[in-house]
């Protein structure tokens, strides 16, 4: 097998890699900025220069020509290359700046190219924290600069486009971003404008940044130049906890991470997933955070003399709800499961309909024609609506629905977590007889049509498992405590430096920012017990998804372990059985 | 004003995008078409040249911005570039450049009322051994800059009547060679 030297450790390689991501892949390091895996390579930052030798065979022989100490000798390239270009080759003898003072010295003062007009305003930087150029000159630059002009000004405070906020002194032309537009979005907004010590990037002149995955170049930007116009100055990156989670803005389930920070999403980024999203995704899916921290369901409300609802105890709901469905015969009950819920809510729910005799529950997609690209943007406007149709759950369109409501005799309904009114397929007018308790995460129509609302919790707040587009089922973890969990206790939640060491009694942390919600295995653990069922589940959604594991033939095998091992699971889609709607 | 190239220059186009595996190289020598119709290559220019090649309008604003040769907003007639670079500075290239001002009545960068020139100081221009001098549009290098010189540059360029090339015997034999 072809070999390799780096740093004088002797390493084996398959293909024809580059020498940078080869040296990455191997957990080694080598300061870089322009370069990025799923982009080209332009090698315009000039920062991860090392030095690059062949041995030296003899023409005839073929042999290694050997040194009075018998190593191989060493034909080193006349100049430091570019590792994140240059083909790693049989035989290749690397140095990095672990072991050559030439590289060391090289990388440093390219640093101090690079650092002669970017501002030192870290303090005030959004980026500071997370900033390649900050960590990489912390670790190979200069103690300081010879540099002592003014530095050069460029605009500040550049509003790109909608989402996107440019400070182009910061920038230091890796051309990621245009990049990015070109080879990705493929919308080609974005240019570098000008040259030498004045270039920067920017739209064309009265364009606007409005690229649908915009805000993926302020992910990719080395430095604080591309910021988000939602996120810019709300919090500093190490005050954040970061919990690992899925998009459920549409059906492709984007691998997201959430950044938490006293119980408020305060931004969603992109987890990197082959298999699924690369290292992308879509704006819309970053305006998520909203859903989960404002406009939440907090306290179960129950409707009074059919009028008005007020918020209620969990134990009052609980009886209400048994009262409602003890006036009315078992087949005058619908069950409405959703797209929008997870694989194990909507499991529980069948469960419960087939205990107590309501029969299976019916949904309806939530599709929006045309709104797809192909690319990370889908139709499907839901989450899991591939998953529902797995675990059997009996598909309507929205006519069928309505219909079944006001035709068939029901005169109780009970919808998961959809908001079926405000997306027009069920109207107000048809629970002016009918009774509607609605278990769901955030006030709209119709919850607030509901005789009856429990608060559950949302993705954010669970772990719970989601099947999406094409098949795979990828699962969330806890990112915001609820009334009812703590992050000291729930060992699958992550805890920031806030969490960790701050107290209850610091000015920083609100009891507000707490939903009070239950996971839906735990309340209808609860509506179980009321009624004489055990339903109960210790392990929450972990244990929903063995027991789905083993009852449902298409999730066989599911569990939580092996989603975290291999970052989601694809899933046997019978493509006769199961629509495929992207 | 709208911006339009007529039927001569895109057949002139569609020649200079045949000469290229692809449209993207066709970018330059469509926006000298534009600039040498219209005098500039301004945003509503680079949008036009956007068009016609089915580039992208950031990718035709790059180019443009790039190149100095490229004016992106409206310039004079005669634009002045005057260089200040090392040779041409200790030859008395500033004194070239203002007395120009002084001449026109403008500063550098600025377009005189009548829109007959603009004055701009530029970097090396390669013409070291003839400083001090200028270049007028993008062409014809005036060399060896007096201030009679350039009053007669001045008063022939207001007849219309651009100045020759200046062509300079070469030694054939270099010193060292002699």
């Amino acid at each position: 097998m072809p070999e390799v030297y780096i740093d004088g450790e002797r390493y084996e390689f398959e293909g024809k890699p580059k020498l940078l991501q080869f040296i990455l892949d191997q957990g080694l390091e080598v300061p870089y900025f322009c370069y990025h895996p799923s982009m080209s390579i332009p090698a315009n930052c000039r920062q991860c220069m090392v030095k690059v030798g062949q041995p030296v065979r003899d023409r005839e022989t073929g042999e290694f020509e050997l040194d009075e100490n018998g190593d191989r000798v060493i034909r080193w390239f006349p100049k430091l290359q570019t590792s994140c270009s240059i083909d790693v080759t049989d035989g290749m003898v690397v140095k990095t700046q672990e072991s050559d003072e030439l590289v060391r010295r090289a990388q440093k003062d390219n640093l101090e190219f690079i650092l002669i007009n970017h501002p030192l305003d870290c303090p005030i930087c959004d980026q500071a924290g997370e900033c390649p150029l900050q960590i990489q000159t912390y670790k190979y630059g200069p103690e300081g600069s010879r540099f002592e002009v003014k530095k050069v000004h460029k605009p500040k405070r550049v509003q790109l486009g909608p989402r996107v906020v440019l400070d182009a002194e910061r920038c230091i032309n890796c051309t990621r971003c245009t990049r990015f537009v070109d080879e990705v979005s493929k919308t080609h907004q974005l240019t570098i404008t000008k040259r030498g010590d004045s270039n920067y990037p920017i739209t064309a002149p009265g364009e606007t940044f409005d690229d649908p995955y915009s805000l993926n170049t302020v992910d990719l930007c080395p430095v604080g130049a591309l910021t988000s116009a939602d996120f810019r100055f709300r919090a500093r990156v190490w005050e954040m906890n970061q919990t690992p989670s899925i998009d459920i803005t549409n059906g492709k389930g984007c691998n997201i991470d959430l950044w938490t920070r006293d119980n408020l999403v305060l931004r969603i980024t992109p987890r990197h997933n082959p298999h699924v999203n690369d290292w992308w995704m879509p704006d819309k899916g970053r305006e998520a955070n909203r859903l989960f921290n404002e406009n939440r369901i907090s306290r179960p409300s129950v409707k009074i003399d059919g009028e008005s609802q007020v918020k209620s105890s969990w134990n009052n709901a609980i009886e209400t709800f048994v009262e409602h469905i003890e006036s009315v015969k078992p087949e005058e009950i619908l069950l409405i499961g959703s797209p929008h819920a997870s694989v194990e809510e909507n499991y529980l729910l069948t469960k419960l309909g087939n205990l107590m005799g309501w029969g299976t529950p019916h949904f309806t997609p939530h599709l929006n024609e045309g709104s797809g690209d192909g690319f990370l943007i889908t139709d499907d406007q839901a989450p899991n609506t591939q998953g529902i149709r797995l675990l059997g759950l009996s598909e309507n369109d929205n006519d069928q629905l309505a219909k079944r409501i006001s035709d068939s005799g029901i005169s109780c309904v009970i919808i998961l977590n959809d908001a079926l009114i405000d997306r027009n397929v069920l109207t107000e007018d048809l629970f002016d007889d009918t009774c509607l308790i609605y278990f769901g995460t955030n006030e709209n129509k119709t919850s607030q049509s509901a005789d009856l609302v429990f608060p559950i919790t949302c993705v954010a707040e669970h772990a719970a498992s989601y099947v999406n587009v094409d098949g795979r089922i990828q699962r969330s973890f806890p990112a915001k405590e609820t009334k009812y969990s703590n992050r000291r206790l729930n060992l699958e939640m992550s805890e920031g430096r806030l969490d960790r060491y701050g107290t209850k009694f610091d000015n920083w942390v609100t009891e507000d920012n707490k939903v009070d919600c239950l996971p839906a295995w735990d309340l209808f653990a609860l509506i179980g017990m009321r009624m004489g069922l055990d339903i109960e589940y210790e392990m929450g959604g972990r244990e929903v998804m063995d027991e789905i594991g083993r009852k449902v033939p298409s999730f066989e095998g599911v569990s939580y372990e092996q989603m975290d091992d291999e970052s989601g699971i694809a899933l046997n889609i019978d493509s006769k059985k199961v629509k495929s709607k992207n | 004003m709208e911006y339009r190239f007529d039927k001569e220059e895109l057949d002139q186009i569609e020649k200079i995008k045949a000469r290229y595996p692809e449209v993207r190289p066709a970018t330059l020598p469509v926006l000298w078409i534009a600039q040498n119709k219209f005098g500039h290559v301004g945003p509503k220019v680079q949008k036009l040249v956007a068009k016609t090649l089915d580039l992208p309008e950031a990718h035709i604003h790059g180019v443009a911005e790039f190149y100095t040769q490229y004016y992106k907003e409206e310039k004079g007639k005669f634009v002045l570039d005057v260089c200040t670079c090392l040779s041409c500075q200790v030859c008395g290239g500033y004194d070239i450049l203002h007395y120009l001002e002084e001449k026109l009545g403008i500063e550098t960068g600025e377009t005189t009322e009548d829109g007959m020139f603009t004055i701009q100081q530029v970097e090396c221009l390669g013409a070291c051994g003839y400083a001090p001098m200028m270049q007028i549009t993008n062409g014809v290098y005036v060399n060896h800059l007096t201030r009679e010189k350039v009053d007669e540059v001045i008063e022939g360029l207001k007849n219309g009547k651009l100045p020759q090339f200046e062509s300079k015997e070469m030694r054939k034999v270099n010193p060292q060679d002699r």
